[in-house]
């Protein structure tokens, strides 16, 4: 009996034994063999992450002054693993915190993204009130917390908007990991993003098992972007955005110097800093739809006939490349002739005996048609690309359209037919199927008061360009001519002559809208004023100062505002005292 | 006066050394449960310890034969309370196990386990062997079994029903009933379990299909012990060291300082703590053993040792592989380490009762 009993409490033993393995075993499983899946539980139990989003850098105008910096955004974030409470908390904070539709919407989106953070942003742009009233009651919200942000501001709500572009969420991007970081989406913005952009950084929040904070574990700063120094002068681009009130056009101004763009102002323009916080659909479609498409940047993206600007490269290739007399005369009746048609000038009783410096000086359109009889198309667009017509000019922004510079080939491609020579003598005079940017006919203007071929730049700072291989005489010739049109009495700018030492010169145009029939030519043209605004032509202006020693190169496009003698030269002339007086 | 001295001196300080140790733990345990809280626990934890080591004490002195003597009586006063408990009983967490006693809570069925050992111990003791080859003759100690085991599971608490039975079945094993029974038993027990599960509360039904698949459902009934698994593996081999736990001072452990105490134990001294703690419970069992094994012809004083000591080692063992997610959590509390006052005064009414069985097999 008593071995019995000795075997069966062994057998006891084995089995206290047994059951003793299987627990030491299952510890040894999960604390040494499994240790790091389970540290890593644990820690992502605990530690909550928010993303920083970095501060974009600052961009700065020519003379150091802030344009585009940034404000501090009081943010409200969620507890991601609770995120079903929001609408309740929403429901809750409504009479003490303002949501709007738009942040409804945001909120909405921001629940279904895929995003590192552990918090989700259901409210921005806190005002002190909010704040205040949050700070009171955040024990009663135990999964939310006040964060805060660096945020895009711009100084000026329209002057530099179309410029510098604004920010905004990158849409149609599945799982991006930043989904909250607003980069560049047009302008500069965009074109220097990466520069701008920084890097992110985040704080590691220790939390319970309800989600209420405990602590910040630690952070990693995020890097803000690199500030950003502009060509820009912010004195000239409020004073354009002054003159262009009420105008619908462009103001670009270039230095001679170094291609250094000091004025690009679209009018025209929409607040980028609504944009930056987050604009409405129903402000963006009401942007969208209205009829002056104030989000077109007119400066590099608006296409106008350059109308007579343009003659100063047509005869600028005649004395260059076809050995044109300057001296010779055409007798301007008000009309010529070519094949069965008849050619207009712009002044009906004619300019009577003229050279090519009075036809400059006059812009007589005459004179041109009949020059235009020994041109060739295809010679004449090439050598127009000299001053990039037809072509982007590569300033450093981005969606810059390249306008139209006819040839053969391209009214082949375009039209599907032959060129006609009487089209030649549209083109002479800057009208007909050319289309040019604001920024091509000052970039014109540069280069001819330069004779380099000078690229425009809004942040670059470039002293040297190549010449453009023309000769200093007939580049003297053009300018001489130039500066008769604003300093003769005879001259189509002589009232917006520069006050003061400084002399200006310049060029008128006309861009013409319409055509006008055979009738209306007998019954009279039918004045500027007395047209439908959308048939009115638009003045055009272009110009650079100081005369003997080019610093500036500007123009100005006032949308169907008439004669560019009328309003753009006048213009022009009060940007051009500013600049040459101040800088 | 002086024959206390020398029961006192003969005691087994070896033994009352190690049990103080494991009590010790529970004391540091408990601290750290309640660290950054109020200590209110903490204080009645100190008293409690302070209270079952003196009772022990006292309960070494007394001779085995009085609790032989009074074995049923004792039952029977652990039955009336249990009944009393289950019709009037202080409700808590959905079940009837309090009896509130001048504001403090008692537990009955923790002691019964106590009376329901000793009174087996007596029924076999008084037994001829040869008369337990006789069915008819096991009716009485299985209904001695079965009434409380009843009473309790309809508290309901598993825990302590399931750990009465298994205690009652080592006991019927040492006491050289014939395996035949036992094989009896268990195809009873198949046949029942069908109804003793529709028996069981929901809750209870949960708990034990978590078992299976805690981590289905980890937000639900599996979070408890995904949690605990968390905490025990994220300790690793040191541990995170004293009150540094993340997973209980986060609250993401349920109930640290009573079922979960051995989780934190786990996450605050790694599988070093754990081991050691496995270490202390074995040695503790391995010195009964040794005890009562030298009574080869005492079998009340053999049975009751074995008991006390298997209901304290399962007891142990359970609540670890309960909080590892081996067995389900059926809630039950680790002996002398988790807070609770009911459960650490049977453990250390046991341990006295071993005290003075160890006294005794000295004069052998």
């Amino acid at each position: 009996m008593k071995k019995k009993s000795k075997d069966e409490l062994l057998y006891l033993d084995y089995q206290k034994t047994f059951f003793t393995f299987l627990v030491f075993g299952k510890l040894f499983y999960l604390q040494i063999l499994q240790k790091s899946k389970y540290g890593k539980l644990s820690d992502t139990n605990r530690i909550k992450l928010k993303i920083v989003y970095p501060e974009r850098g600052i961009i700065f105008d020519l003379y150091d002054k802030p344009i585009a910096s940034n404000r501090i955004d009081y943010q409200l974030s969620i507890f991601k693993d609770k995120k079903n409470l929001v609408y309740d908390y929403v429901k809750k904070l409504r009479g003490h915190i303002n949501f709007s539709e738009m942040d409804l919407e945001s909120i909405k989106n921001n629940l279904n993204e895929q995003d590192l953070s552990d918090f989700i942003t259901i409210k921005r742009n806190l005002s002190w009130n909010e704040l205040e009233f949050f700070e009171f009651m955040k024990n009663k919200f135990p999964f939310l917390i006040i964060t805060k942000e660096k945020v895009r501001n711009y100084e000026e709500d329209l002057i530099f908007s179309h410029v510098l572009g604004y920010v905004g969420f990158k849409k149609d991007v599945t799982k991006i990991k930043l989904s909250n970081l607003k980069v560049g989406i047009s302008g500069i913005e965009k074109k220097l993003d990466s520069k701008l952009l920084g890097k992110d950084g985040w704080i590691k929040f220790e939390t319970d098992s309800k989600g209420a904070v405990k602590k910040e574990l630690n952070k990693k700063y995020a890097v803000p972007g690199a500030n950003i120094k502009t060509n820009l002068i912010s004195e000239i681009q409020s004073k354009a955005s002054d003159e262009m009130r009420g105008i619908r056009g462009a103001v670009v101004m270039i230095n001679c110097q170094n291609g250094g763009v000091n004025c690009l102002y679209s009018s025209p323009s929409f607040n980028n800093n609504e944009f930056s916080d987050g604009i409405s659909l129903k402000k963006w479609n009401l942007l969208l739809d209205d009829e002056f498409n104030p989000l077109l940047n007119r400066c590099i993206a608006g296409l106008y006939s350059p109308g007579s600007t343009y003659k100063l490269v047509t005869a600028l290739h005649a004395i260059e490349n076809q050995k044109f007399n300057k001296n010779k005369k055409f007798l301007c009746s008000g009309h010529v002739s070519f094949g069965n048609r008849k050619f207009h000038c712009w002044k009906k009783e004619g300019h009577g005996y003229v050279n090519l410096h009075e036809a400059i000086e006059k812009s007589c359109d005459c004179y041109f048609y009949n020059l235009a009889k020994s041109v060739k198309i295809d010679d004449l667009a090439k050598f127009s690309s000299l001053f990039s017509y037809g072509q982007t000019t590569g300033i450093d922004i981005p969606n810059e359209f390249k306008g139209i510079m006819p040839n053969r080939e391209w009214k082949i491609k375009n039209r599907n037919e032959k060129w006609q020579k009487g089209e030649t003598l549209n083109t002479v005079i800057g009208q007909g199927f050319m289309l040019s940017t604001p920024l091509q006919i000052t970039l014109m203007t540069a280069r001819i008061a330069t004779g380099k071929k000078i690229i425009p730049t809004i942040i670059s700072n470039k002293k040297e360009f190549e010449n453009l291989n023309i000769s200093n005489e007939n580049l003297e010739f053009i300018k001489s001519s130039m500066f008769s049109v604003v300093n003769n009495s005879t001259g189509t700018a002589f009232n917006s002559k520069l006050s003061g030492n400084y002399k200006m010169a310049g060029k008128t145009g006309t861009s013409q809208v319409r055509r006008i029939s055979l009738e209306e030519r007998e019954d009279g043209v039918i004045k500027n004023e007395e047209l439908n605004y959308k048939l009115r032509d638009h003045s055009i202006f272009t110009c650079f100062a100081p005369f003997d020693k080019p610093k500036y190169s500007l123009s100005v496009i006032a949308e169907h505002m008439g004669s560019g003698s009328k309003v753009a030269a006048p213009i022009a002339k009060r940007i051009m005292e500013l600049a040459l007086n101040k800088y | 006066m002086t024959e206390i001295i020398i029961k006192l001196k003969n005691l087994n300080w070896l033994f009352i050394f190690l049990v103080s140790f494991l009590s010790f733990v529970g004391l540091v345990m408990i601290y750290s449960a309640t660290f950054g809280e109020e200590s209110k626990i903490f204080i009645s934890h100190i008293y409690k310890v302070t209270f079952g080591f003196i009772l022990m004490i006292l309960v070494s002195l007394i001779d085995v034969e009085f609790w032989k003597k009074n074995a049923y009586l004792f039952y029977f006063i652990g039955l009336v309370l249990l009944l009393w408990v289950t019709f009037y009983g202080y409700l808590g967490k959905g079940a009837r196990r309090w009896i509130n006693f001048y504001g403090l809570n008692f537990q009955p069925s923790e002691i019964m386990k106590i009376f329901l050992i000793i009174s087996l111990a007596k029924f076999f003791d008084e037994k001829k062997f040869q008369e337990s080859r006789d069915y008819f003759f096991l009716i009485l100690p299985i209904l001695i079994v079965t009434i409380p085991f009843i009473l309790v599971l309809i508290q309901p608490d598993l825990g302590t029903a399931m750990l009465i039975l298994f205690v009652s079945v080592v006991i019927f094993f040492v006491s050289g009933i014939n395996w035949k029974f036992f094989a009896f038993s268990g195809f009873l027990s198949i046949v029942v379990t069908p109804y003793l599960w529709g028996g069981l509360k929901d809750y209870q039904k949960q708990r034990i299909l978590t078992l299976f698949n805690p981590e289905n459902d980890p937000l639900g009934s599996g979070y408890h012990i995904t949690q605990s698994q968390i905490a025990i593996g994220s300790g690793g081999t040191f541990g995170k060291g004293w009150t540094k736990g993340t997973q209980s001072h986060l609250d993401f452990l349920p109930e640290k300082h009573t079922d979960f105490i051995f989780s934190m134990l786990g996450e605050e001294f790694g599988f070093l703590g754990t081991l050691s703690v496995i270490g202390l419970i074995c040695l503790i069992t391995y010195i009964t053993y040794h005890i009562t094994s030298s009574f080869i012809h005492n079998n009340f004083n053999r049975i009751v040792g074995y008991g006390i000591i298997t209901n304290f080692f399962f007891a142990s063992l359970i609540n670890m592989s309960m909080v590892i997610g081996i067995l389900p959590i059926v809630g039950l509390p680790l002996p002398l380490v988790s807070y609770g006052g009911s459960s650490m005064l049977t453990y250390f009414i046991g341990f006295g009762i071993i005290l003075s069985l160890d006294r005794e097999s000295n004069y052998l």
